[in-house]
């Protein structure tokens, strides 16, 4: 696994990298644990690298989302692989997040 | 002792760069003393060759000095006879180094009526005697003293030679030539001869003393040996054949050089005295050659003895040097032994090993307080290892005990409902290493509803196992005959929402069997979706759902919804551990192979399918060790009065 955090003028740019799976999801919590606090700020999470991702990952997908919203910003996920996504559709993620197909789309989408 | 020790490893380094490095300077030492040797002896040789010659020009020079005046005067006066005499008496009475002289006539040059004249006086016992030297028999002007001068027009030094007449005495004649004006032309006058004894001359070259057996020499113009050690040799042979007779090519050389009057130094083998250094330098005056003979054995005698002795004393300091090196060493490495040996005795177990004492203060004394310090340390860290390996025990223990209580919560008995022909139900959760989150249940609402769920809890560990806990706890309480699935589902969500700060969630799907009717109520919050079976049909699953895991919003609008099965349909469900089993390289097990082994035991029995898709995923995993629980469960509707159990 590997994340890369970026600001950029919209906000902030997550990439996600390789596995996310029960060995791995506190250093990917901690390593994103920072952004729950940015009050307002929209983060783009770019799951193009992502291969993988267990329900802990889920969890911190969730709890980042929650923290956001709380904070009045927004998680907008984009560029998933087709059996990221099928893990989402499966647990019914798919309907509680904003995802998109690539970056252009999340930015300009309200 | 012991070759792999330091202390031989250093005593060797150490004895073997001595003894290098006192090889070196001693090989240096020897080389220049050798070279100092040899230079002084040069000069030695050199200053005793010139001195000896030195002595024997000082002789050489008045004798010469006689005829010459002798010549001046001859040519100057015209003497009587018996003047002749008398002067001839006189003159070598006065000389004691001369034995004999004579004044000889060229014919008719002393007086017109005599042919030959040459008045001779000479030694003979005490007395000094004189006569004529010409007779008939005795034609002097053929002979070489009288001849060579009167040629050349010059001095000249006979060879040597016995005179029978003078007492066998060794002898030499210096003769020198001496002129008359006779109108107004130089014409030659005659001879003038004095006759010296060599004695004196062998006496001069014989005091010349080198070591024990290295002497001088002395050859004439033609090589003859005129003095030598060997009396033998001397008139007798002549350099050339003494070479011959040791079949030594280089004595000839020599003997040449010696004979063309050149100084040089030689190196040559001598049969009688060995290696031998020859330096040689001719008299001046004469033709005559003077060698000296150094023996090289002699020469460098008191080198080899001082060489003996250094060795010697070497020997000695090498010896003590090593037996110093050895105590030296061992004094100061030998706790490195104690520390060894204490090491083995804390490897072994024994913390408190006394450590032997460094008192000076160098890296020993280092050595010693760290390896103090690592048995402190380890001391430390043993008592806090045991105590925390008794701690992990006693969380494995309660671990252990959990995951016990975790498998007890879920059903295991089958088949679980004898009683109950309609359906046919087989359950297996298949624990990873870790406590995991997964659950299932059934549990009969009435008569006619069989209530089942299956479910995975975010995360693993024990917070997951308790969250399992909690959720099964919750569906056992929340289902009763007035809810339908999706309120028990929002029941169970609400609860486990309020005060969920980690953010758990589970995975939730919710059934209820009308075991008359085979219609099939059902709430899927976020579950794998389930595949129904057909023995007419390939095996289709259920369609995704839209409802999120319970856990997460504390107000979300589950559904219910339904699908009603045929005599003999078949419920698979299962968690994302069956679906997302890996194998070594990451490969995971997936839905298409999950439907693929469904198909092909379609007619099978709930257990027997449940056992070949789990053999299936063994299969594939192929080893890889397991990383989620694998939950299945699997519900065979037969229908209503059907009296058959499968």
């Amino acid at each position: 696994m590997k994340i890369t955090i970026d600001r950029t003028d919209e906000g902030f740019l997550v990439v996600l990298n390789g596995r996310v799976d029960t060995t791995n999801y506190n250093a990917f919590e901690n390593s994103i644990a920072h952004l729950y606090n940015e009050k307002g700020a929209a983060i783009y999470l770019d799951c193009s690298g992502l291969d993988y991702i267990s329900s802990s990952g889920l969890r911190i997908f969730l709890t980042l989302q929650k923290k956001v919203k709380v904070q009045g910003g927004m998680l907008k996920i984009f560029a998933m692989q087709p059996q990221i996504k099928e893990i989402f559709d499966i647990s019914g993620f798919s309907s509680i997040f904003s995802i998109y197909p690539d970056y252009e789309t999340a930015k300009h989408a309200g | 002792m012991n070759r792999n020790r330091l202390s031989f490893k250093i005593i060797v380094r150490v004895l073997l760069f001595c003894f290098i490095l006192g090889g070196s300077i001693f090989t240096i030492y020897y080389l220049f003393a050798r070279k100092t040797i040899e230079r002084e002896s040069r000069e030695n040789a050199i200053h005793l060759a010139e001195s000896a010659v030195y002595k024997i020009e000082e002789i050489i020079n008045p004798a010469e000095m006689i005829p010459n005046n002798l010549a001046w005067i001859m040519e100057t006066n015209t003497l009587s006879r018996d003047s002749i005499y008398a002067f001839l008496k006189q003159l070598v009475r006065n000389n004691e180094s001369v034995f004999a002289g004579a004044i000889a006539f060229e014919p008719h040059m002393f007086s017109e009526e005599e042919y030959a004249f040459a008045p001779y006086a000479y030694r003979s016992g005490e007395e000094i005697r004189s006569r004529d030297l010409w007779s008939p028999a005795y034609n002097y002007f053929i002979m070489d003293w009288y001849q060579i001068p009167a040629l050349l027009k010059k001095p000249y030094w006979s060879e040597p030679y016995y005179d029978e007449g003078g007492g066998g005495v060794l002898m030499t004649t210096y003769s020198a030539p001496f002129y008359r004006n006779i109108n107004n032309s130089r014409v030659l006058a005659g001879i003038i001869t004095i006759d010296i004894s060599l004695e004196w001359l062998t006496e001069i070259v014989n005091s010349v003393k080198i070591f024990d057996t290295g002497y001088a020499f002395l050859i004439s113009g033609n090589g003859v040996y005129v003095t030598h050690p060997n009396a033998s040799h001397i008139m007798n042979q002549t350099i050339f054949t003494y070479a011959k007779e040791i079949d030594e090519p280089k004595i000839r050389e020599i003997g040449r050089d010696m004979i063309s009057g050149r100084s040089k130094f030689s190196n040559v083998d001598l049969k009688e005295i060995g290696k031998v250094w020859i330096y040689h330098t001719k008299i001046p005056s004469s033709k005559w050659s003077l060698g000296v003979v150094y023996p090289h054995r002699e020469m460098y005698a008191g080198l080899r003895n001082l060489n003996i002795m250094i060795f010697m004393l070497s020997t000695v300091a090498l010896v003590l040097l090593t037996i110093a090196t050895i105590r030296i060493i061992n004094r100061q490495i030998g706790p490195l032994s104690k520390f060894a040996r204490a090491a083995r005795s804390i490897a072994g177990g024994d913390f408190d090993t006394e450590l032997s004492a460094v008192d000076e203060n160098h890296e020993m004394k280092e050595l010693h307080d760290s390896f103090r310090f690592m048995q402190e340390e380890l001391t430390k860290y043993i008592a806090d290892l045991k105590e925390t390996t008794s701690a992990k025990e006693k969380i494995e223990s309660e671990l252990r005990i959990a995951r016990g209580i975790q498998t007890d919560m879920i059903p295991h008995i089958f088949p679980p409902f004898p009683n109950l022909p309609e359906i046919g139900l087989y359950a297996s959760l298949e624990s990873a290493m870790e406590v995991g989150g997964d659950l299932y249940d059934f549990f009969p609402i009435d008569d006619d509803h069989l209530c089942f769920a299956i479910g995975d809890v975010s995360g693993k560990g024990v917070p997951a196992s308790l969250f399992m806990a909690v959720t099964i706890t919750l569906i056992r309480s929340m289902s009763d005959k007035n809810r339908s699935c999706a309120q028990i589902v929002e029941s169970v969500n609400k609860t486990l929402t309020i005060n969920n700060e980690s953010n758990m969630f589970v995975t939730l799907f919710v059934g209820i069997l009308n075991l008359r009717t085979g219609e099939l109520q059902y709430c899927n919050a976020g579950h794998n979706p389930p595949v129904l079976l057909n023995r007419n049909q390939e095996p289709r699953m259920f369609s995704n759902t839209k409802a999120i895991p319970v856990g997460i919003f504390e107000v979300f609008d589950y559904r219910d919804e339904t699908v009603v099965l045929d005599k003999s349909d078949q419920i698979f469900l299962y968690t994302d551990g069956v679906t997302e089993a890996e194998d070594a390289d990451k490969n995971l097990f997936g839905e298409a192979a999950l439907i693929k082994s469904l198909s092909e035991n379609r007619d099978k029995s709930s257990k027997e399918l449940t056992d070949r898709v789990k053999q299936s995923v063994k299969e594939f995993v192929n080893g890889h060790t397991q990383s989620d629980d694998i939950t299945m469960m699997c519900i065979t509707y037969w229908g209503k009065n059907e009296n058959k159990i499968k």
